[in-house]
């Protein structure tokens, strides 16, 4: 008679010897994805901007952004400025050549909410004065 | 007496533990990582007139084809020559519509006072995106 072998129970196990491997790999994501913003001394926070509905993504690789803060501050490139007459180009020719290196830059207005509009009227001027026509005014999303 | 030979001790690292380092530290950049996003209302400006006034166009629109919206000082809305009143969203989209039935190609240009509050120009401009308006123009007085 032949005989039957018993079966022996096998270990189930899920491999995890690459589990650092993966784990390294996530880990080498996010350091690399992350920015630390620095807190400026001059910032609009977020809850400062006006609040609009039809509001669109604008992608960050071409963008440029402008703080105008309520005292009518201007912040561009972390320098804070003001426009007080017609002589203060500073805007305009810190766009002159940022529009130089980049050709397709968009301007992205951080402003508070309770600005007054003549400073931005005035700092549109200068955007065209630089031929940066593209603007975007960033705004929170309305929560119906 | 026998001398018993001295066994060699394998020298390690211990690494089982490296993993629990590693998603520990994931967990902390993802807790930490804030994705940047922009997001707002685009507008493209006009170009600057070259060469002063002297090569500037002067058009004149008329009523049908251009729709004035006068912001004021305390955020009330002037249309065309009617006086300023307060405009609640519903009601300036309406406005919207109607002047879009007039004229589809219809230019909204919005004059903005310089005392007037940025937030009351976007309000302005975001009802005019919403009803997908191309043709809007931004000023001031």
């Amino acid at each position: 008679m032949a005989k039957f072998k018993k079966e022996r129970n096998r270990d189930v196990s899920i491999p995890n010897g690459s589990m650092s491997d993966i784990a390294f790999l996530l880990l080498l994501f996010f350091m690399v994805s992350t920015v630390f913003v620095q807190e400026k001394k001059f910032w609009v926070e977020r809850d400062r901007w006006p609040i609009a509905e039809s509001i669109e993504r604008i992608p960050r690789n071409h963008t440029t952004t402008i703080y105008v803060m309520r005292d009518e501050t201007i912040l561009i490139d972390d320098i804070p400025t003001r426009i007080e007459s017609s002589e203060d180009v500073f805007v305009s020719s810190t766009l002159i050549r940022k529009k130089a290196d980049d050709p397709e830059l968009v301007v992205c207005f951080r402003t508070d909410r309770d600005t007054k509009y003549g400073v931005m009227s005035d700092v549109m001027r200068q955007l065209q004065d630089a031929q940066t026509l593209v603007v975007a005014f960033e705004t929170q999303q309305r929560q119906n | 007496m026998k001398i018993g030979r001295k066994r060699k001790s394998k020298a390690e690292i211990p690494t089982s533990s490296m993993s629990d380092i590693a998603f520990l530290l994931i967990i902390f950049f993802m807790a930490t990582t804030k994705f940047d996003v922009k997001e707002g209302i685009k507008i493209v400006l006009p170009q600057a007139a070259e060469g002063g006034s002297e090569q500037a166009q002067t058009l004149t629109l008329t009523e049908k084809e251009m729709t004035r919206l006068q912001i004021t000082e305390d955020g009330r809305i002037a249309v065309n020559n009617e006086a300023p009143r307060a405009y609640e969203s519903g009601e300036l989209d309406a406005l919207i519509q109607q002047k879009v039935k007039i004229n589809q190609q219809m230019i909204f240009k919005v004059i903005t006072d310089r005392e007037a509050t940025y937030d009351s120009m976007i309000r302005v401009v975001d009802r005019l995106k919403a009803a997908k308006i191309e043709k809007i123009s931004l000023s001031t007085n």
